[in-house]
């Protein structure tokens, strides 16, 4: 008798062929992704997506992050805690007088795709593009009074101001606008409109673009410098911290910005193969008083919300006590920012009180409006609490970002009349122009939301950028906080923190506000 | 009580009702609801308000029943006067909507054909809305709070009353003794408010009875949305945002905040489904 071969019963399942492929499974998928990812490819997150190439288009952090990978500049931020610049494209750049700076390129760098070397020409053109009022560029503010680029050899030439503008070392050249573009690429008074750039010249080219998912990046072969340590980089846009967050334990991401709730619990119990840094932010967060309020026109009353708002209780509950309490617009670290301010950062009731008493303010019915993130929300919670220790009854007025940005902007309606208090936040850029500029008279009704305005303030703004001696502008921006501040339509609160989470196979490399600078990222 | 006389309450709507154990199941749930809401300053162990944030995130404990929120506010005392603020959406949004949609509906389903197609129009229109964008629309227009709660929910309900009302009263028109009404010389109004609305209150009951809890889990969603109430305020739907906010650092808001709604839905839809059996001869005889 033969035994005969039954594919049906050789191929059934027993019990313990079950098991052992359970286990096999579960064995796999308990496995790390990063263990079947490629190793060559960093995964990075943004809060903010880059929605196109052209740095005359260009509005925020998003494009930047994208321009570092992909474009060269003349010189660029230095990784580190202290800020600073480092050479890029220039084999050499000094300020020759005030109003002008003269440079040299380094020979042999390469633009991809054919175009040739990078030459003083893409200088010029890069650079008077971005201040051309027909090419009605939104980051021509950060040129300041760069009035044109003589061209004096073909890897050198002469940048020249209108009057002397300090921010040209610290927002101008390395941010966007000295993103350096290729003029034979795209002609005088064009845009870059293609789906990707027709040429770059960074270490990484553009692969592929997936609106509101991720860019993809790979290796530029062309790169002229040394050749990056990742083959590909994905930039993936993530707007919530918490799921990022989950994004990276699962292996997704290498690098994260994380929320400021999660510092105390990834300080004790970092996930597996990752570590935290954290870093100062430039960011201010303030609250902000109408002056033109009927409300708010005594500033005996302005004052006494001034003293009755406790930012440690703020930054308890808020800022889970990782931000500090700032003293100003100005953070630490940049040219400007104050020890103390003039208002202590705790609350003082009897103070307040009196001052309320003073001005025969009993009773105080006010709003603040707030954006309806939770960091927001909560702190208006603990404003709420304490102004009410000193008889001011606070409504809380939550709006979503595109109602918010908008509160008191006279071209967006007549909602800015109605404007009392705001607790609010910019953005910043590591030079203090770029702070006051928004303050100004000439901003009310536009960024200006208390509608302060001060002759002095407005003349040392003014005189301030085009000062470059360090200590005197660093005295001018002092003086002008304190201005701020006297005037008691500000409460300053916080720069808040930024903490990044990082896996420990890569090296990041991140400004001093711990914004990374992808370019410079290298396997560990 | 005579036998009679307890026979008789057997056979009343309220007698029938209490013989049904899911029914007693979902009156005891409301009950308990009304009167957390109706007694919450006094169950409460502390003030909804009171900020305690060195104790934030605490776990359920005998100091704090249902643990402590983001700002170290006592979560069992805020889901009481929570309570309140959910009756008082729910009744007077479903009460408001009932009443809009009742009037509409009778005029529809009783007046001239023209009438009936606007208003008609007018329920389609608002139904082809959903109700979240409408909230986030409305949210972004008019300031957070209970009334703008209250508008949205009345907005997005009331044509449901009203198509309800149009049928029952388009079929009671039919009937003979309507017709017996119109030959006796009686009004319009007469007509619609003695012998038409009467007929047309009982499924309207069993409706509100099902829509409470929907429009209280509306609120809820606004909140969680950030369009509902404003922040500081002891919604449930704002415990459950803040839950689902800090979940990272503590599941317990979330799962407290869970708790009250998952019982209003299941008391008000018991209920609901009760009176439907009790009110409704059809399934009376059924059964």
């Amino acid at each position: 008798m033969t035994a005969k071969f039954d594919p049906f019963t050789a191929a059934s399942t027993t019990r313990r062929r079950f098991l052992a492929g359970a286990a096999g499974l579960g064995a796999l998928a308990a496995m790390p992704i990063k263990v079947w990812a490629a190793g060559n490819t960093l995964n990075i997150r943004t809060y903010t997506e880059a929605d196109n190439f052209d740095p005359v288009d260009a509005s925020g952090f998003g494009e930047e992050m994208l321009y570092g990978a992909i474009y060269r500049k003349l010189i660029q931020y230095t990784p580190g805690n202290e800020w600073g610049w480092q050479p890029d494209l220039v084999e050499s750049i000094e300020q020759t007088s005030p109003t002008e700076i003269a440079f040299v390129l380094k020979k042999g760098q390469m633009w991809s795709d054919g175009f040739g070397e990078i030459t003083a020409e893409d200088v010029k053109f890069s650079l008077e593009r971005i201040i051309d009022p027909e090419m009605e560029s939104a980051i021509k503010p950060d040129l300041g009074s760069l009035t044109g680029v003589d061209v004096t050899g073909t890897h050198s030439g002469v940048i020249r101001l209108g009057t002397p503008f300090a921010p040209i070392w610290s927002i101008a050249l390395p941010y966007l606008a000295g993103t350096i573009v290729c003029k034979k690429a795209i002609g005088h008074g064009k845009r870059i409109t293609d789906a990707v750039p027709p040429t770059v010249a960074g270490p990484y080219r553009v692969a592929e673009h997936r609106p509101g998912d991720r860019w993809v990046l790979e290796r530029n072969p062309e790169f002229s410098g040394p050749k990056p340590d990742f083959e590909k980089v994905q930039i993936f846009l993530i707007d919530d911290e918490a799921t990022a967050e989950i994004a990276f334990e699962a292996g997704d991401l290498d690098f994260t910005r994380v929320g400021l709730g999660s510092i105390e619990r990834l300080r004790e119990n970092p996930p597996e193969n990752a570590k935290l840094s954290e870093h100062p932010s430039l960011y201010y967060v303030w609250v902000g008083m109408n002056m033109e309020s009927p409300k708010l026109k005594d500033i005996r009353v302005r004052q006494a919300i001034q003293h009755a708002i406790d930012v440690p209780s703020i930054l308890e509950a808020a800022y889970f006590d990782v931000a500090d309490a700032s003293t100003g617009i100005i953070a630490p670290g940049l040219i400007g920012h104050r020890e103390e301010s003039l208002v202590a950062p705790s609350a003082d009731f009897a103070k307040a009180r009196a001052l309320l008493d003073e001005a025969g303010v009993d009773t105080l019915d006010l709003k603040l409006d707030v954006l309806n993130k939770s960091t927001w929300t909560t702190a208006a919670q603990v404003i709420q609490a304490t102004l009410a220790e000193v008889g001011i009854n606070l409504s809380i007025g939550v709006h979503e970002s595109g109602s918010f940005w908008t509160l008191g902007n006279e071209g967006d309606g007549d909602r800015w009349k109605s404007l009392e208090l705001v607790l609010n936040r910019f953005s910043m850029t590591p030079d203090p122009y770029y702070a006051t500029a928004w303050f100004t008279t000439e901003q009310i009704g536009k960024w200006n939301w208390e509608r302060f305005s001060n002759e002095e303030f407005d003349r040392l703004h003014e005189e301030a950028k085009a000062e470059t001696d360090v200590a005197e502008r660093d005295r001018m921006y002092k003086r002008m906080q304190d201005i701020m501040e006297e005037s008691g339509a500000y409460r300053f609160i916080t720069h808040e923190a930024a903490p990044n989470l990082y896996s420990t196979a890569i090296k990041p490399a991140l400004r001093p506000d711990s914004q990374p600078l992808i370019q410079f990222f290298a396997k560990a | 009580m005579s036998i009679a006389e307890r026979s008789s309450f057997k056979y009343t709507a309220v007698g029938r009702l209490m013989s049904d154990p899911l029914a007693v199941a979902a009156v005891t749930i409301i009950a308990l609801l009304v009167l957390c809401a109706v007694f919450a300053d006094a169950i409460a162990p502390y003030d909804y308000k009171a900020l305690n944030v060195r104790e934030r995130f605490a776990p359920p404990s005998f100091v704090h029943l249902l643990g402590t929120d983001n700002l170290g506010r006592d979560t069992f005392s805020r889901l009481l006067f929570g309570a309140r603020i959910a009756l008082f959406v729910g009744l007077t949004s479903v009460g408001l909507a009932a009443l809009i949609g009742l009037m509409l509906g009778m005029v529809a389903g009783f007046g001239p054909r023209w009438l009936d197609n606007a208003i008609l129009f007018l329920f389609d229109t608002l139904r082809a809305y959903p109700t979240i964008i409408l909230a986030l629309a409305l949210g972004a227009l008019l300031p957070p709070g209970l009334g703008t709660v209250i508008l949205v929910v009345v907005l997005t309900t009331f044509s449901e009353y009203g198509r309800v009302a149009r049928t029952q009263t388009q079929a009671l028109s039919a009937q003979e003794f309507i017709d017996a009404e119109r030959a006796m010389g009686a009004s319009p109004a007469r007509i619609l408010f003695m012998h038409i609305l009467p007929n047309v209150l009982g499924p309207f009951f069993i409706l509100a009875a099902i829509n409470l809890p929907v429009v209280i889990t509306i609120e809820a969603g606004m909140s969680f949305l950030g369009v509902g109430v404003a922040p500081g305020t002891p919604s449930w739907g704002a415990t459950l945002k803040d839950g689902f906010d800090y979940i990272r650092n503590t599941p317990w808001l979330i799962v407290s905040g869970g708790i009250p709604l998952v019982l209003v839905t299941l008391g008000f839809t018991f209920l609901g489904e009760s009176l439907r059996d009790v009110l409704d001869p059809k399934l009376r005889k059924e059964r």
